[in-house]
C-alpha cells in the first residue's frame, strides 16, 4: 500500500489506485470531465493537471498512478490557473443555453464554473456552431454544441457495450461527437450515456423537460426488474418518482444499469397498479379484506400459499412465519421461473433473463422448509385447493390452463390474471415505496428504501401479513422491517450474522453459494396443444 | 562548401533510387556487416555515435532502442520498427528528399535497425501528401526483397526482416510517434498517453521503435565507419551532419546536408546564397514552424546545433526546417497564417489545444484585419501560455510558441498594427515600412500589458 500525500495529507492506497481516487480518500477533491471511474483513461479533458511537488511540469492526476512517496497539490496558483483555463477553453464554444439544457443543476461545466472559473469572460469570438437536437436512440437526443469531446461515451460504446456507435468526427475545435450516417444506437443501456455525459450534450429523451434536477430528492434502492439486482438511485419529487439513476456498486452493477429498469418508472404511479382492496367484487378497505380472508382461511379445508420471487425478504418471511403459526395444514410452494420472451432480451452484462428481484431470497427462504413445493407442483395441484393465497406473483399467467382453487387472495402490486381472477384483493406496496431487502442472482442482499409514499391503499406486504397474522391469532413478529430481517439473518444460515442497518448502500454477500433456483419454467399446461 | 555527405551523397547520381544504381554507390555494403554483429553491439555503436533524433526532438536513437524490453521480460510479443516518414512540418522537407532520392539507404538503415532492436516487421508511415513517393517506396520494398535484402533470411545470415510500406491520411498529427501508432492501427490519428511507452507498449500494444527517416539513413553510415568517426563531425553533443530545409527569402532554398555547429550565419549566407538584393532579415524560424522565431541579432550569434540555438534564442533546431523571412514580410500576416495550419491541424483531443488553437487564430485575423485592440494581444499572450505543456502530445506547445515567441520578440509589429488601426491607417500601408512601427509609442498600459 503506496503512501502518497495531497495537499500535505497522507493517504495510504491500495497499489495501482490513481491519484484522483486516492485525493478522493484524502477529501480533496480533483475536478475532471473524462474520467470515469468505471471506463478506461483517456486523459484529454486537463482539468484534472495537478502540480507534483518536485517535479518539472504539471501533470494529470487520472493517469498518474500512486507510488509511494509521491507528493501533489491542488491548492497552488499554479492548479488553480490550470483549471480556469481549462473552463474558459470549455466553454468558449459552448452556447451557454442553460436554461433550455435539461443537464442545468447537475451539469459539471455549471458546477465547475462555480467552482474553478469564475473570470471574467473574454470570449468575443464567434462560436463554432455544430448539429443540435440529434435523435440518435430511442432515448437519447445527441446536441453536439453542448459537448466538451471528454470521449466517456464514446468508450462506453467500445468497452461496455462493445457496440462502437458513437464516435468523434473531425479535428480541431470543429471535432464533435456522433454517429455513422444512417445509423442508431441499438443496444439497450443508452440511458447510461446520458448519465455519463458531464454535460449537457446527451440528455434522456424520457426525462427531458420532466423536471429541474435541483427540485429532485434521491433515495438509495435497487432496481425490482430482473435478479440482477442494479443499484440505483430512486430520483423523485412530492411523491412522484421521475427517473432511476445507476448506483455505483462495482460489485454488481458497476455505475451502469439497463434501459428495461429505467422503464420501469412510469409503472410506478401507472393505471396497472392495484390501488383498493376488493372481496368478490366490491371495493372495500383493507381492514374488511383482511377479515374477509381470515374467515376464508379459517373455514377453508385445503390451503395453499405460494410465495413470491418478487416480493421482498421480508414479505416471504411473513408469509412462511404466518403459515407456520396460524395454518399447520396449509402447503406451501415457491412460484418461479421466466417470462416467456425473457430468455431473448437477456444479455450476459446486466440484464438477466430472470425478471423477478428477489428469486435468490425467495429460494433461501424456500430451502429453510422442505416441503415447500414447486411450481410444477403447484399446476397440478392448483385445481383441487380450496383456498389459494399468492403473494405478489402473477400464478394464474404463468400456469394458464391447470384449472383454478375454489377461492384465490391475491396480494399484488400490479393488476394482472391473477388479480383479476382474485376473490380477496390487497394492494401492496411498490419497491420505492418501501423498506426491505432483495437477494440478487449472485447472492448479494441489499437493501430497498422507502422513497415516495404508497399508492392507493397499499401497504408493505410485512406489514399487512402481520395484521393478517394478528386476525388469525398469531402475528409472525413482522411489524417492523429490521426486526423482521434479523429475525430471518437468525433463521436462515447462509445469513449468518447480518443486521438489518449493516447492509447499507452496497448490500452483502450471502456467507454460502446461492440455492439453485428451481429450474425451468413454466411447466407444459395439460390443455396447451402443439 | 566541403563536407562529409552522408545522407545526400548519391542524391546527384542519375536513378539514385534503383536499386542498381544504390548498391553502385555502396548502399547495402553495410548490412552484411551489421547483421553478423550481435544486437547490443550495434545498439552500443549508435550510442557512443551520439546520434540524436531527426525528427525534431532530438532524443539519442541508441538509448531509445535500448529501452524495448528484452525477450525475457516481453514475452513472445513481436517488436516493431516504424519510420516516421509524415513529414509535415510547415517549412520541413528534408525526408521527401531523402525517400525520393535513396529510397534504400534508409531501407538500408531499417534492416539495420530492426536487427539491433530484434524486430522482424517494419513500417514505413508515409504521409498521405507524398503518394507519388509511396510508389517509389514501395518499388524500392520490392526491389529489395527481390535481391534478398528483405524477408527471410536476409543474405543468409538467418535474420529475417518484412518491410511494409504504409500511406497516412494526411495528418500533421500523425507525425506525432503515438498518433502514427494510432494512425497505423487503423483508430483515428490522435495522440496516446504516455506512459506507457512506445518502446514498452506502441504498436498493437508490442514494444514498438518510430524513428524518423533521417536518423535511419544515418545508420548504415555509423556501422560502417564507427561510433567515433561520425562523433568527430559536429559538436560535442550534436554530433554528425544534419538535413537543413532551407526556405523563405533567400537565393538559393533547398536541402542542405551540413555538419551540426555550423554557424547559422553561414548557412544563410553561403549555402543559402544569403537574401534576395536590397532586402535585409527580420525573422529566422529555424527549426520548421513549431520552434520559437528567431531575431537577427540572435540568427548572427547562433550555431546550427541544438545547444547553441537553445541557449541563444531559446528556440530549438526542431526538424531543421530554416525559414527566412526578409523585411518584406509582414509578421503578423506570417504569425496568423501559421496559426490558421495549427487551428486546422490539432487533433480535437486536449481541451487547451482544441479550442485554444482556434481561439488564438481568430484573435490573430481580427489583429490581421484590422478588427483587435491591444488587450487582445494579451489575451493571445495568456492562451498561448495556457496550451504550452498542458496537453497529452508536443502540439499544443508547438501551437503556442510561435504565438509567445513573436509576441516576445516583434510586439512592436503587431501594437503598431493595432494602432494603425486605430487610427483608421489601412492594412497595406503598414507593410511598407516596418521598421518603423518597431517600437512605435503606445498607451502606457498597452505596452505594460
Amino acid at each position: 500500500m503506496p503512501k502518497v500525500k495531497i495537499n500535505d495529507i497522507e493517504v495510504d492506497v491500495p497499489a495501482g489506485t490513481n491519484m484522483i481516487e486516492a485525493a478522493a480518500t484524502a477529501g480533496v477533491e480533483i475536478p475532471h470531465y473524462c474520467y470515469h471511474p468505471n471506463l478506461s483513461i483517456a486523459g484529454n479533458c486537463r482539468m484534472c493537471l495537478v502540480d507534483i511537488v518536485g517535479g518539472r511540469a504539471p501533470e494529470i492526476a487520472c493517469n498518474m498512478v500512486a507510488r509511494e512517496g509521491l507528493a501533489i497539490r491542488t491548492d497552488t496558483p499554479n492548479v488553480k490557473k490550470m483549471r480556469q483555463s481549462v473552463m474558459e477553453f470549455l466553454l468558449v464554444n459552448h452556447p451557454l443555453d442553460c436554461p433550455i439544457c435539461d443537464q442545468s443543476g447537475e451539469c459539471r461545466l455549471q458546477d465547475y464554473y462555480m467552482d474553478h472559473g469564475d473570470y471574467d469572460s473574454r470570449g468575443v469570438e464567434e462560436k463554432v456552431s455544430k448539429q443540435k437536437r440529434q435523435d440518435i436512440g430511442d432515448k437519447i437526443v445527441l446536441d453536439a454544441e453542448r459537448c466538451v469531446q471528454c470521449s466517456r461515451c464514446v468508450r462506453f460504446g467500445d468497452e461496455v457495450t462493445g457496440t462502437g456507435d458513437l464516435r468523434l468526427m473531425n479535428r480541431s475545435d470543429h471535432t464533435e461527437i456522433g454517429m455513422f450516417p444512417g445509423e442508431r444506437l441499438t443496444h439497450h443501456y443508452q440511458g447510461n450515456l446520458a448519465d455519463i455525459c458531464p454535460v449537457g450534450a446527451l440528455t434522456n429523451k424520457d426525462f427531458r423537460f420532466q423536471r429541474r434536477v435541483w427540485y429532485l430528492r434521491e433515495t438509495a434502492s435497487v432496481c425490482n426488474g430482473c435478479a440482477t439486482g442494479c443499484n440505483v438511485q430512486v430520483c423523485h419529487q412530492e411523491g412522484e418518482v421521475f427517473r432511476y439513476l445507476p448506483r455505483r456498486n462495482d460489485a454488481v452493477n458497476k455505475s451502469w444499469m439497463c434501459d428495461h429498469g429505467r422503464d420501469l418508472v412510469p409503472g410506478i404511479a401507472g393505471l396497472e397498479r392495484v390501488l383498493r382492496s376488493r372481496v368478490d367484487g366490491c371495493s372495500v378497505d383493507t381492514e374488511a379484506a383482511l377479515g374477509a380472508l381470515t374467515t376464508r382461511l379459517k373455514s377453508a379445508k385445503s390451503v395453499g400459499v405460494v410465495l413470491g420471487s418478487q416480493a421482498t425478504n421480508e414479505a416471504n418471511w411473513a408469509l412462511l412465519q404466518l403459515v407456520r403459526k396460524n395454518l399447520p395444514g396449509a402447503r406451501l410452494y415457491a412460484a418461479t421461473g421466466n417470462d416467456p420472451g425473457s430468455v431473448e432480451y437477456a444479455d450476459t452484462l446486466l440484464v438477466d433473463a430472470d425478471k423477478n428481484p428477489n428469486n435468490a431470497g425467495l429460494a433461501l427462504l424456500a430451502s429453510l422448509d422442505g416441503r415447500v413445493g414447486s411450481t410444477a407442483e403447484l399446476g397440478s395441484a392448483l385445481g383441487s385447493l380450496d383456498l389459494l393465497v399468492v403473494l405478489e406473483d402473477d400464478v394464474i399467467g404463468r400456469l394458464k390452463g391447470h384449472g383454478r382453487p375454489a377461492a384465490l387472495a391475491y396480494f399484488g402490486v400490479s393488476k394482472n390474471a391473477t388479480s383479476a381472477a382474485a376473490d380477496v384483493l390487497i394492494p401492496v406496496c411498490h419497491t420505492v415505496e418501501m423498506d426491505g431487502s432483495y437477494v440478487n442472482r449472485q447472492g448479494r442482499v441489499q437493501r430497498i428504501r422507502r422513497a415516495v409514499n404508497a399508492a392507493g391503499d397499499a401497504v408493505p406486504a410485512w406489514l399487512v401479513l402481520e395484521r393478517l397474522g394478528g386476525k388469525l391469532g398469531h402475528a409472525p413478529g413482522t411489524g417492523m422491517v429490521a426486526a423482521a430481517f434479523n429475525a430471518m439473518a437468525k433463521a436462515v444460515p447462509a445469513m449468518k450474522g447480518m443486521d438489518f442497518k449493516a447492509l447499507g448502500d452496497a448490500g452483502l454477500q450471502l456467507a454460502t453459494d446461492v440455492p439453485e433456483v428451481a429450474a425451468p419454467d413454466v411447466p407444459a399446461s395439460p390443455g396447451a396443444t402443439a | 562548401m566541403d563536407f562529409p555527405r552522408i545522407l545526400s551523397g548519391n542524391w546527384e547520381v542519375p536513378d539514385s533510387h534503383t536499386l542498381a544504381v544504390a548498391r553502385a554507390c555502396g548502399t547495402y555494403t553495410r548490412v552484411e556487416m551489421a547483421l553478423k554483429k550481435p544486437p547490443a553491439e550495434l545498439i552500443q555503436i549508435v550510442k557512443d555515435s551520439g546520434l540524436r533524433g531527426r525528427g525534431g526532438a532530438g532524443f539519442p536513437t541508441g538509448m531509445k532502442w535500448s529501452f524495448v524490453p528484452g525477450p525475457e521480460k516481453r514475452g513472445n510479443k513481436p517488436v516493431y520498427l516504424l519510420c516516421n516518414a509524415d513529414e509535415s512540418e510547415p517549412g520541413t522537407f528534408k525526408d521527401r528528399y531523402c525517400m525520393w532520392k535513396d529510397p534504400h539507404l534508409m531501407i538500408e538503415g531499417m534492416i539495420i535497425a530492426a536487427h539491433a532492436i530484434g524486430c522482424k516487421v517494419g513500417y514505413i508511415y508515409i504521409r498521405g501528401e507524398f503518394r507519388y513517393i509511396y510508389d517509389r517506396l514501395w518499388e524500392a520494398v520490392h526491389e529489395a526483397r527481390a535481391a534478398g535484402l528483405l524477408g527471410r533470411n536476409i543474405l543468409g545470415t538467418g535474420v529475417d526482416f518484412e518491410l511494409h510500406v504504409h500511406l497516412g491520411a494526411g495528418a500533421y498529427i500523425c507525425g506525432e510517434e503515438t498518433a502514427l501508432i494510432s494512425s497505423l492501427e487503423g483508430e483515428k490519428g490522435q495522440p496516446k498517453l504516455k506512459p506507457p511507452f512506445p518502446a514498452v507498449e506502441g504498436a498493437w500494444r508490442c514494444p514498438t521503435i518510430v524513428n524518423n527517416v533521417e536518423t535511419l539513413a544515418a545508420v548504415p553510415w555509423i556501422i560502417e565507419n564507427g561510433a567515433a568517426a561520425y562523433k568527430a563531425i559536429g559538436t560535442e553533443k550534436s554530433p554528425g551532419t544534419k538535413l537543413f530545409s532551407c526556405s523563405g527569402h533567400i537565393r538559393r532554398p533547398g536541402v542542405y546536408e551540413i555538419p551540426l555547429g555550423y554557424p547559422m550565419k553561414d548557412l544563410l549566407e553561403i549555402e543559402c546564397g544569403g537574401l534576395l538584393p536590397g532586402r535585409t532579415l527580420k525573422a529566422v524560424i529555424p527549426g520548421g514552424s513549431s520552434v520559437p522565431v528567431m531575431t537577427p541579432a540572435e540568427v548572427y550569434a547562433c550555431n546550427m546545433d541544438y545547444e547553441s540555438i537553445q541557449t541563444v534564442a531559446g528556440s530549438y533546431l526542431g526538424s531543421g526546417g530554416f525559414i527566412v523571412m526578409d523585411d518584406t514580410t509582414d509578421l503578423v500576416d506570417a504569425l496568423t497564417n501559421l496559426l490558421r495550419f495549427y487551428a486546422h491541424e490539432s487533433c480535437g483531443q486536449c481541451t487547451p489545444c482544441r479550442e485554444g488553437c482556434g481561439w488564438m487564430y481568430h484573435i490573430l485575423c481580427r489583429v490581421r484585419d484590422n478588427c483587435a485592440t491591444a488587450a487582445d494581444l494579451v489575451t493571445l499572450k495568456d492562451l498561448a501560455d495556457n496550451i504550452h505543456s498542458k496537453t497529452i502530445c508536443f502540439f499544443g506547445a508547438s501551437a503556442a510558441m510561435p504565438v509567445q515567441s513573436f509576441l516576445l520578440k516583434f510586439k512592436g509589429e503587431f501594437l503598431a498594427r493595432i494602432e494603425a488601426a486605430s487610427m483608421g491607417i489601412p492594412a497595406g500601408a503598414i507593410i511598407a515600412n516596418p521598421e518603423q512601427r518597431v517600437g512605435h509609442p503606445v498607451a502606457p498600459s498597452v505596452a505594460g500589458a
